[in-house]
């Protein structure tokens, strides 16, 4: 879908597909499975790779989703004249702002129209409230007030919105789209939505304990662009100077040592992952409490999704 | 039932286009087709739904005016001001854009610079889009509406003044995304709120006006409606990147160009005209003459622009901006004069890189006749709009012929405009 006749999107689907390979596909891997769980009636011929027509709406779901998911990374990266901290962005720096802005309003429109395509108002008005999210959570990040820097439930709200919207919404669509009642597609939903939040929380610690593979050291990056993340909000709690840290955005190399040490003489760490297994054990629940189904085939996705839950939390980048 | 549709069309009125007019013997079209059109116009109400004799009869013009005053409708003198006749219902819709836009950004202030910036485009442009919707939602109506004149709107009128709200986020979406500008790009000037914002912010708010047109189209919950407009968002990127990538062998090519400003400019009108109709319960082929409509509107609109970058004035230089020229774009002018101008080629190729480039395109656009053949094009598709609201359905309702005559006016005013 992503190839285009234009030669200048070539470059933008490269990117595409680098990040992709990079990320193993997660969502659409996780889209997939949920697809088999909440299966209705047998499917022949699943791994013949003959696909009747619901598996390919849910399929198309998968593509919609990722596409969303890319070009929101695109949108992330444009740079500001005066932004030089976050560092260089790979689309961004060969091909400039214009192309990143474009290359992400491509994929944007080509999941519109593969969303209209699907002729489901309900799965449309789902992932339209993506989008919404979507802008909504960078908003929040960016025009964050001071008094809501240091506010957990802000930063949770956020993070919903940024990460963990999506993953939910697309698991509630497959749901939409098999036909399930209501209460089934809110697990699916539930289920995308704590292994999202799981999913950016041990990203969140990871930042302060993951050693990355050039520097053999945590990236930092968060502090290193004044973004206030879990383990620092936790510190918080028990370091009350970590608060003028925040309000300046840790804006010097002192700010962020600072800061560093705070977290790591903190329980922050160890909280922001005690938070991201409560997330973890509320998506295991949710596919838990799916419906009883005999087929072994189901019983092995729903597994899969278990296993998968387990995987975000104990993962060590 | 296309000689009843020849026989009934709308013949406009006499065009008073300064540059037009003289030069028009010299195009290279046939100028009987121009010349045909500019006779004195029947009044709207002309059109009988009964005898296609009658309808025939329209364009010999002066005659049924008689009968015209025996059912006591609007005589053709009598020329209502298109914006007049919808004014209060676009202070609704511009209040629901304007509400929409700064509900949020109460919560998130950085979003009221963004707002402002929506709404002088708004303003600006007097809400072009949405006039044109709202009067297209009239004159495809199908059974007489109570209090259209109270603001009291029932279900359907609702739902298409949603289109009109839907159409004008994502034209700013649009606009807030062409203007990012990248490092090396100083050529383009500066940029309102880019220079104010950011970048970041311009992608930020082109965004949020895109997603929140999703969800407004999806809230219509009629899937045809949710295509149309879905492909207009793919067009209106295909567009950008046929301009900014256009590869040599395409440069000079009018057919190229054409199809990029249907891609950036008409797709747009076309399409949310069309689906004013299916949200009408129209027909196909009615639904084909809104998007028709819609479709020449929008180029015709763009031809005249292109036009006026070479021959209008604006108010603080006093002389043409050649905005086009100053960015490298070529426009029909030019692919005009380079039909006389084979030298004109090379220009095109370095995208009028030097001032003096640019000083000899213009000196060639000014000596062929590109500025006339533009103009005759833009009054060429200005008739084929004509023409599709001149087939619509008869319909009884004067209210929905003062509507129809407006969209046909508009047709006029956007080729008669002198920016």
């Amino acid at each position: 879908m992503v190839t285009a006749e234009v030669p200048v999107l070539a470059m933008a689907a490269e990117y595409f597909f680098k990040l992709g390979v990079e990320g193993k596909r997660f969502r659409p891997m996780v889209l997939l499975l949920m697809s088999t769980s909440l299966m209705t009636s047998p499917s022949h011929g699943l791994q013949d790779l003959i696909f009747d027509d619901l598996r390919l709406r849910q399929q198309r779901i998968a593509e919609i989703t990722e596409m969303i998911h890319v070009a929101s990374l695109l949108h992330d990266d444009v740079l500001d004249h005066a932004d030089t901290r976050r560092g260089i962005s790979s689309l961004n720096h060969v091909m400039g702002n214009k192309l990143a802005v474009l290359a992400g309003d491509f994929l944007l429109a080509r999941a519109s129209v593969a969303l209209a395509s699907l002729r489901n108002t309900e799965v449309v008005e789902l992932l339209s409230q993506v989008l919404e999210h979507l802008v909504t959570g960078e908003i929040m990040q960016l025009s964050v007030e001071d008094k809501d820097m240091s506010n957990m439930d802000y930063y949770m709200q956020k993070t919903f919105y940024k990460t963990a919207s999506l993953m939910a919404n697309s698991c509630k669509a497959i749901a939409v789209l098999a036909g399930q009642p209501e209460d089934v597609a809110l697990l699916a939903f539930n289920y995308g939505r704590h292994l999202g939040l799981a999913y950016q929380l041990v990203d969140d610690a990871l930042d302060y304990t993951g050693t990355t593979k050039t520097l053999g050291k945590p990236a930092l990056s968060d502090l290193g662009q004044g973004i206030v993340t879990a383990p620092v909000l936790f510190a918080l709690k028990e370091f009350p100077e970590m608060s003028k840290l925040i309000q300046r955005k840790f804006k010097t190399v002192t700010d962020i040592n600072q800061a560093v040490e705070m977290v790591k003489e903190s329980r922050g760490i160890a909280q922001t992952h005690a938070l991201a297994a409560e997330h973890a054990r509320k998506a295991v629940d949710a596919i838990a409490n799916l419906p009883p189904n005999p087929s072994l085939h189901v019983q092995q996705c729903r597994r899969a999704l278990i296993d998968i839950a387990h995987q975000v939390i104990t993962r060590s980048k | 039932m296309m000689q009843a549709a020849r026989g009934g069309r709308y013949l406009v009125r006499h065009l008073k286009v300064r540059q037009v007019s003289p030069l028009l013997k010299y195009a290279p079209w046939n100028t009987s087709l121009c010349q045909d059109a500019f006779v004195e116009s029947p009044s709207v109400s002309a059109w009988q739904p009964t005898s296609s004799s009658r309808q025939f009869g329209a364009v010999l013009g002066l005659e049924h005016l008689n009968s015209n005053s025996q059912r006591g409708f609007m005589s053709a003198q009598e020329k209502v001001d298109p914006f007049s006749l919808v004014a209060d219902e676009l202070q609704v819709v511009a209040n629901r854009l304007r509400s929409m836009v700064t509900a949020e950004s109460t919560q998130v202030p950085v979003l009221a610079m963004a707002a402002e910036y929506f709404f002088k485009l708004g303003v600006e442009g007097k809400r072009f889009r949405p006039m044109v919707l709202l009067l297209m939602s009239t004159s495809l109506m199908t059974s007489p509406s109570h209090g259209l004149q109270d603001l009291i709107f029932d279900d359907l009128r609702l739902r298409q003044q949603r289109i009109a709200e839907i159409t004008e986020m994502i034209h700013v979406a649009s606009l807030l995304h062409d203007d990012v500008l990248d490092h090396a790009d100083t050529r383009r000037g500066i940029s309102s709120l880019n220079h104010v914002m950011g970048n970041k912010l311009a992608v930020l708010a082109g965004d949020f006006l895109l997603a929140r047109a999703s969800v407004a189209l999806a809230s219509l919950r009629n899937t045809e409606v949710v295509e149309l407009l879905s492909q207009v968002l793919e067009h209106l990127v295909t567009g950008e990147i046929m301009q900014l990538s256009v590869e040599d062998k395409d440069m000079s090519n009018m057919d190229y160009y054409m199809q990029k400003t249907f891609y950036k400019t008409a797709s747009l009108m076309a399409n949310s005209c069309k689906a004013i109709a299916v949200l009408a319960g129209q027909p196909e082929d009615v639904a084909l003459l809104a998007f028709n409509y819609g479709r020449h509107l929008g180029l015709a609109y763009q031809l005249v622009d292109d036009a006026l970058d070479y021959t209008g004035t604006t108010k603080t230089l006093g002389k043409p901006a050649l905005s086009d020229l100053g960015q490298g774009i070529v426009t029909a002018p030019v692919l005009f004069a380079l039909k006389e101008f084979p030298e004109m080629s090379k220009l095109i190729q370095r995208k009028f890189k030097t001032v003096t480039d640019i000083n000899q395109a213009v000196e060639m656009v000014k000596e062929s006749r590109g500025i006339a053949q533009t103009h005759a094009l833009a009054a060429e598709h200005a008739r084929k709009a004509v023409d599709a609201i001149a087939n619509l359905p008869p319909n009884p309702s004067l209210h929905v012929q003062q509507c129809r005559r407006a969209l046909i006016d508009i047709a006029h005013q956007v080729i008669t405009r002198s920016k």
